[in-house]
């Protein structure tokens, strides 16, 4: 390739870095610095950097300046500290929708990506344009229907739901790794006798395993960002997501904001994790075509 | 690829029925509701033929939702696809820190839009939000700008927010469609001392185009149907500055408890999401099926 202004360069990466990075860098200032120190414009910044907020929110531990007199002490909501128990919540839910991702949505997929079958258009232009109903206009009918099943509160409503939303991307993400695999050894199978299902199972599903694991985690991703449904469906504090837990917190006009910054950068902590695993199994995969050449 | 006689019902149901369950049950559920008197409040659900329908597009709300959410339709979607392609075009090339960055440009994508409403406020707010205080340390405005309570700038605000959270996607596909095409064709521009602009648009844009349409439909979808960061930036005001007809459904229906017209605004919405559905269908690749062969075939 010609050569390029490293300068020029630089300058690109870090509005990028900027744009994507800064609102989250603002988070985290924002909760190491106490929120006196926020509003009074003659003092510095940095100068009473503190992890008080942190140590509250998961040891309940009050922060030295909520105790003095005269401190108002609504600002400090004992909501955020359900942060860290959202974030376990949260973690079950999206672990269990991977689960089941991979479990339901692999077999079809590979059917999908090696058999020809009457019906095979029509079921998977559905599957696949099903997910671009907005989900906004389901939400009620939804909501009646898991009520009328006596699942309100609990979360199993919230991992089926979780779980069927991911269900399409998930067939369509593997189909795709299914049918990159090379035809022959398929062919040596069913030769040798496997049944479909041992074809599957026996070569298909161990020759994917990084497929099923990026795929997975991008169901985890959808399930742990997910905010309606998790919000309609959830019931109290021992049910609720961290989504959820995060939205009441941010329309609480009380809450103090280093602790809101706090919570919210705790909730981030996580993705920063999930999100560099994605790109090395999913993205990195996609991406490698013209890398490589 | 071979030949099964008849559906395989036992692999592929077990995918279909629980996605099924979830849309066209809800649709229909929607549109019988959306004829109907449905409210919490009042016993009994009696059919109203499209009484719901014509209260709701004559009501005051619906004129001002459905301008906004064209509006901001016709800007967000856009300019996420032409931020995600350019900053897909950039993060292509190779630098150092390339990799670190091609992750941290995923984050907005995994936020939860409630928090990313809150990143936002931060950024915005009238008093200590980044914006004006960096403003006001460099003396250039005396007063703070409201940018979440002046109608027009809270628009712009949540437009901005909307792109923030949107260009990852863009920049992955964008990206996937860069990476299939053949570089020899790129270096052949090169050697006949194709300019860069000229390289852009007369052999990467050609080969990324398919692409590019299919995302601004999927954009202009994903902004027509988003609710979330008006719910949480600015609950739709001021006034009506920022409802959009998403958020109109929900108003309707959880805060009025009017299901009935609630599911009138759905069923509107989603009629006009189907005619984007379609247009999805039609620019999506053929090969999507796999109907044609394999690709290790072609290899």
């Amino acid at each position: 390739m010609q050569k390029r202004n490293p300068f020029l360069t630089a300058i690109g990466a870090l509005l990028i870095l900027l744009f994507t990075g800064g609102p989250i860098l603002l988070a985290f200032a924002g909760s190491v610095i106490p929120d006196r120190v926020m509003f009074s414009p003659d003092r510095g910044l940095f100068d009473e950097v503190t992890l008080e907020n942190y140590r509250f929110i998961f040891t309940g531990e009050l922060p030295p300046a909520y105790l003095q007199s005269g401190a108002n002490r609504t600002m400090i909501s004992d909501a955020a500290r359900q942060a860290p128990l959202s974030l376990w919540n949260s973690a079950q839910i999206a672990f269990a929708s991977l689960v089941l991702n991979l479990i339901l949505g692999a077999p079809a997929a590979f059917i999908y990506a090696r058999y020809a079958f009457p019906g095979k258009k029509l079921t998977f232009m559905f599957l696949i344009l099903s997910p671009l109903v907005p989900a906004v206009a389901l939400i009620t009918p939804i909501y009646m229907m898991i009520q009328a099943a006596g699942l309100v509160g609990s979360k199993f409503a919230i991992i089926f739901i979780h779980a069927a939303r991911a269900l399409p991307f998930t067939v369509l993400i593997l189909s795709i790794f299914f049918r990159k695999m090379p035809g022959e050894l398929f062919e040596a199978a069913t030769v040798d006798g496997c049944t479909r299902f041992q074809t599957f199972f026996r070569i298909a599903v161990p020759m994917a395993l990084p497929a099923l694991a990026a795929t997975g985690l991008f169901a985890f991703m959808l399930s742990y960002a997910e905010f309606m449904f998790a919000m309609v469906l959830s019931g109290d504090s021992s049910t609720r997501p961290m989504s959820v837990v995060m939205a009441a917190l941010a329309r609480n006009p009380d809450v103090s904001w280093s602790l809101l910054n706090t919570a919210i950068f705790v909730a981030i902590l996580p993705t920063l994790v999930l999100v560099a695993l994605i790109w090395r199994f999913v993205i990195a995969d996609l991406v490698r075509g013209a890398v490589k050449a | 690829m071979w030949t099964i006689g008849r559906f395989p019902a036992l692999w592929v149901l077990p995918v279909i029925l629980p996605v099924a369950v979830l849309t066209i049950y809800p649709i229909g559920y929607a549109l019988w509701t959306s004829l109907h008197q449905v409210m919490l409040l009042f016993p009994g659900e009696d059919w109203v033929g499209l009484d719901n329908y014509k209260a709701v597009v004559t009501g005051e709300y619906f004129g001002a939702a459905l301008k906004n959410s064209l509006v901001f339709t016709l800007f967000s979607a856009p300019l996420v696809v032409l931020i995600g392609t350019a900053t897909a075009m950039f993060l292509y090339r190779d630098f150092f820190g390339v990799t670190a960055l091609r992750s941290i440009i995923l984050l907005p994508w995994v936020l939860p839009g409630a928090i990313s409403a809150v990143l936002w406020t931060w950024v915005f707010h009238p008093s200590w939000g980044v914006i004006n205080s960096t403003l006001f340390k460099l003396g250039l405005i005396d007063h703070s700008i409201p940018w979440l309570s002046d109608p027009t700038l809270a628009f712009v605000s949540i437009t901005v927010a909307h792109v923030w959270t949107q260009v990852p996607f863009t920049v992955v596909l964008v990206m996937a469609a860069l990476s299939a095409i053949n570089p020899e064709t790129i270096e052949a521009a090169v050697v006949d001392g194709a300019r860069p602009f000229q390289r852009f648009a007369l052999v990467i844009f050609p080969q990324i185009k398919a692409i590019i349409v299919l995302l601004l439909v999927y954009n202009a979808l994903i902004a027509f149907t988003s609710y979330d960061l008006v719910y949480a930036m600015t609950g739709g005001g001021p006034g009506t500055a920022t409802t959009l007809l998403s958020f109109q459904i929900w108003k309707e229906s959880f805060s009025m408890y009017d299901f009935g017209a609630g599911s009138a605004v759905a069923f509107i919405v989603v009629a006009i999401s189907a005619v984007l559905i379609v247009a999805i269908t039609w620019a999506i690749p053929s090969d999507i099926f796999g109907e044609d062969e394999p690709a290790d075939a072609k290899a």
